[in-house]
């Protein structure tokens, strides 16, 4: 059967794909436009959310008490086993802890040195299957501004893309746009990490010689290079894997990120700015 | 028949609804870490029992203000609604005859390629959005929109007035 839609239709399709694709345009280039406006809409929606999350909440606990129990089993079990080896090694802690502090006072790791820092609870997770931004309770009111480095204990998560008042939007570095300068903690090269995708490790791409040894299990740090948009010395993630890149000019690594990306509740807002 | 201000009253309450439902609830009903899509379902159902200019006027509306709280290209999922909401229109047009299951089937391929639409456009803008993730993504999108289409019809027909005799009769036989 023919499908022979009025041309009034076509015309009005015409105007909206003309309309969106100018829109996705001037969204690329960053326009402050789009940014100002992203920012009116969640000042105003999320108090609403907010209020709606609170009501809703009994049909989300029961959905999460379906859906994971079997996940929270197994972590249970996990727990239970990691407990045990915690009590075993707390007597040799002590000790690490102490070399620690001692090591981090002659190589002066900025990580390990407190950065003035916002801890936020992190409210919703990511609003649609091709976002990788989280929601925190804090915004400008606790000094939060666009571009700060968001961590947890464990090293960086991500950084904040847009904030109001009494919340912000933190970009995790599971973003395929996600970018970050890393250092190889061992050989000390540098490179660029990108995200591929939640659940994904990392991609560093390099200028990291094909002929540089990069053992698995080895720590990457942020690099904080001139005028980096991270501080240096923030655990990033372990290498998983090498391989030659394509050409074979450079190493290509695969860091499995140190933040477990499923477990976030609180976050830690680094009161840092690229100079 | 109903007067146009309170049709346009009505489709700004149920779009409201329908993102403040999507942002607080339906993200956080993940099934395998997937989230489903009322805002594309609702472009679906606006589809169907309008046709493609409601499908397209229902897409752009409700993907730009999906856009609006996301940190995705802006416009992105206002263009891929519009043009779904349009293909949904002619297709419910053209099978108007036919059982009343094919809005569901309808709806589903509507889902999965939506998916495919956003995941092809935002590599083509030069956002890397995995094609791996794409098969649980277009699935779970497709359970959702066929799971939905059928109460949000009925949502729609509160806004824009039944369907004339015949084509109702057609939907839910």
């Amino acid at each position: 059967m023919a499908i022979s839609p009025p041309t009034g239709s076509r015309t009005r399709l015409a105007i909206v794909v003309a309309a969106s694709v100018t829109l996705v345009v001037v969204g690329l280039q960053d326009a402050p436009v789009i940014r100002d406006v992203r920012e009116g809409a969640a000042t105003v929606t999320d108090p609403i959310a907010g209020a709606v999350e609170t009501v809703t909440s009994p049909v989300r606990n029961a959905w999460h008490g379906i859906t994971d129990y079997e996940d929270l089993e197994n972590e249970n079990a996990e727990l239970r086993e990691q407990l045990e080896e915690a009590q075993g090694g707390e007597i040799t802690s002590s000790d690490a802890e102490r070399q620690l502090a001692d090591l981090s006072l002659v190589l002066e790791l900025p990580y390990a040195t407190d950065l003035p820092k916002v801890v936020a609870r992190v409210v919703s997770g990511p609003r649609s299957n091709f976002s990788h931004a989280v929601q925190i309770d804090k915004g400008t009111d606790a000094g939060i501004a666009v571009g700060m480095p968001v961590a947890t204990g464990a090293g960086l998560a991500g950084k904040v893309t847009q904030v109001t008042a009494s919340s912000a939007t933190v970009d995790l570095i599971t973003d395929p746009e996600f970018r970050v300068g890393v250092r190889i903690a061992s050989t000390g090269d540098l490179g660029t990490a990108r995200g591929q995708g939640r659940g994904d490790p990392l991609a560093v791409d390099s200028s990291i010689s094909p002929r540089a040894q990069v053992a698995d299990g080895t720590g990457v740090v942020t690099s904080g290079v001139d005028r980096s948009a991270f501080p240096p010395g923030i655990p990033v993630g372990t290498v998983s894997s090498t391989r030659p890149g394509s050409g074979g000019l450079a190493l290509e690594v695969v860091v499995e990120p140190a933040v477990d990306f499923n477990r976030l509740s609180y976050l830690s807002v680094l009161k840092w700015q690229p100079s | 028949m109903k007067g146009r201000r309170w049709i346009g009253l009505r489709a700004a309450l149920v779009l409201v609804v329908a993102l403040l439902l999507q942002l607080t609830v339906v993200s956080d009903l993940r099934v395998a870490g997937v989230i489903g899509d009322l805002m594309l379902a609702l472009v679906v159902a606006a589809g169907m029992t309008g046709g493609a200019d409601r499908g397209v006027v229902y897409g752009f509306a409700a993907g730009l203000l999906y856009d609006l709280l996301l940190d995705t290209p802006f416009g992105l999922s206002a263009l891929t609604y519009a043009l779904v909401g349009y293909a949904v229109g002619l297709a419910g047009s053209a099978l108007l005859r036919t059982s009343g299951w094919w809005p569901v089937v309808i709806a589903a391929v509507a889902g999965a390629v939506q998916a495919t639409l956003y995941t092809s456009l935002g590599n083509l803008v030069g956002v890397a959005y995995p094609f791996g993730d794409l098969p649980a993504i277009a699935l779970v999108m497709a359970g959702w929109c066929a799971l939905l289409v059928l109460p949000l019809i009925r949502v729609m027909w509160w806004v824009h007035g039944h369907a004339e005799p015949d084509r109702l009769e057609v939907l839910l036989r």
